[in-house]
């Protein structure tokens, strides 16, 4: 049986926070120790699961990316920003193949499915320009600083402020993010519903988003309704989502 | 951008960036390998993934921290020797299998190398884990964030409290290992 004491010492071990004395006496034990030994091999398998899962994401991701660069072909001069932000919704549209599976999925409610693809923000690459110090424009840095830092009670405020004087894309899209991040599902909603309807961009990303606040709300046939649209569209896994969809109907 | 630059911000970024690095020497990597390793189309694209994926594990890692040759020189390393891995495997008639081959890098690191079965136990645990402790976790061990950045992401209310929760989330994900091990076992009987 292995006592308290041990697994701290050996998550501490994995951890790098064992300084170098406690690093031999650490050694020495697993040399003649077998159960203790086994602990730490045990550790380490779970770590290496663990980067296993992780590197799968990031496969799947690249693989999306590939296929939104052949149906796209964007080799275009586009900005920096412009291309993260393409490949950020790329992400967010590879993720729809495992949430078909999962909606019907027997074991996880739509709450868990949220929390499960939810896993962070989308992330600020609208960059800001501060150019002077009229009240907007510092209250429009400030803003996008308290997102940066995940700040989302005072970011939210401020883009709520913003949105007052001038409705933008980026804006409505880091807002619904800061009120996901929140808790505040019904104004998220609001908010990406507004945008996909008084605005050409940011279109992908913003059902994706919605479909994620319907499964937050429990509404599971408007998650299924947004992600079958984004299914008919023409980037990378949409055509695997749609075939999964018609499957699952 | 430097080459130390790309590397820093693989380092501090997510998908996105590893995103914009596939892309900016995808064409020249592609033209590459199927020049000199004759593979199809589909083979040098499986190649250029794998390759990206290690190039951001060896940073994530600390095992590249700064290139005395170009980024581009270190990939097509990188590439040339997972070519000829899977130059050897096709001998062998076996197909590129991306998931098999990331199974057996990270397999070949250990002294003790896990089996699939034990993978197979922390896909499990990982996946009955909840959020946000998988997520937590995934920052910390894959991610290889620290306890601040995690704090930010994550909205803790300072390191020490994240640390805690990583701890409790390791915690509860040991047992959910040996349950799916003992469960697995009992199968078997």
């Amino acid at each position: 049986m292995n006592n308290d004491y041990d697994i701290t010492q050996v998550e501490k071990y994995f951890d790098n926070e064992l300084s170098d004395g406690e690093v031999s006496a650490f050694m020495e034990r697993i040399a003649n120790d077998p159960p203790f030994k086994a602990l730490v091999n045990q550790e380490r398998n779970l770590i290496q699961g663990i980067r296993l899962e992780g590197l799968k994401r990031d496969l799947q991701y690249l693989k999306s990316v590939e296929d939104t660069i052949n149906s796209h072909k964007i080799i275009s001069p586009a900005s920096a920003a412009r291309r993260l932000w393409y490949y950020a919704a790329a992400a967010a549209v590879a993720l729809i193949a495992t949430i078909g599976i999962m909606l019907y999925g027997p074991s996880e409610s739509a709450d868990e499915l949220f929390v499960t693809y939810y896993d962070k923000p989308y992330p600020n690459i609208f960059e800001p320009t501060v150019r002077g110090a009229r009240d907007h424009e510092t209250q429009r840095s400030e803003a996008f600083l308290a997102y940066d830092n995940g700040d989302y009670a005072r970011a939210a405020e401020l883009f709520n402020e913003l949105l007052k004087v001038k409705k933008e894309p980026g804006v409505l899209m880091l807002l619904g993010n800061a009120n996901l991040m929140l808790g505040r599902t019904e104004e998220a909603k609001q908010n990406f519903i507004t945008l996909l309807n008084d605005f050409d961009e940011l279109d992908l990303p913003a059902k994706w988003f919605l479909s994620l606040c319907y499964l937050k709300s429990g509404d599971v046939e408007n998650a299924r309704k947004v992600l079958k649209e984004l299914g008919e569209t023409e980037v990378s896994y949409a055509n695997k989502a749609k075939e999964l969809l018609n499957k699952v109907d | 951008m430097t080459q130390n630059e790309i590397i820093q911000k693989i380092k501090d970024g997510g998908q996105a960036e590893l995103g914009l690095v596939y892309e900016t020497y995808r064409k020249e990597f592609l033209h590459w390998l199927a020049k000199d390793y004759h593979c199809s189309s589909d083979d040098c694209q499986d190649i250029y993934q794998l390759t990206i994926l290690v190039f951001h594990d060896n940073i994530k890692n600390g095992k590249l921290e700064h290139l005395v040759s170009s980024v581009k020189t270190y990939l097509f390393g990188i590439g040339k020797n997972i070519a000829m891995d899977f130059g050897r495997k096709a001998k062998r008639n076996s197909p590129i299998d991306q998931e098999r081959w990331l199974t057996d890098y990270l397999i070949d690191e250990v002294e003790s190398a896990p089996t699939d079965s034990m993978f197979d136990y922390a896909r499990k645990a990982l996946l009955n884990l909840g959020e946000p402790c998988r997520q937590l976790i995934e920052l910390f061990y894959y991610g290889k964030k620290n306890m601040e950045e995690i704090t930010t992401i994550l909205n803790y209310k300072n390191a020490e409290t994240a640390k805690n929760q990583k701890c409790k989330c390791m915690k509860r994900l040991r047992k959910l290992y040996e349950t799916e091990q003992s469960r697995t076992l009992i199968d078997t009987l």
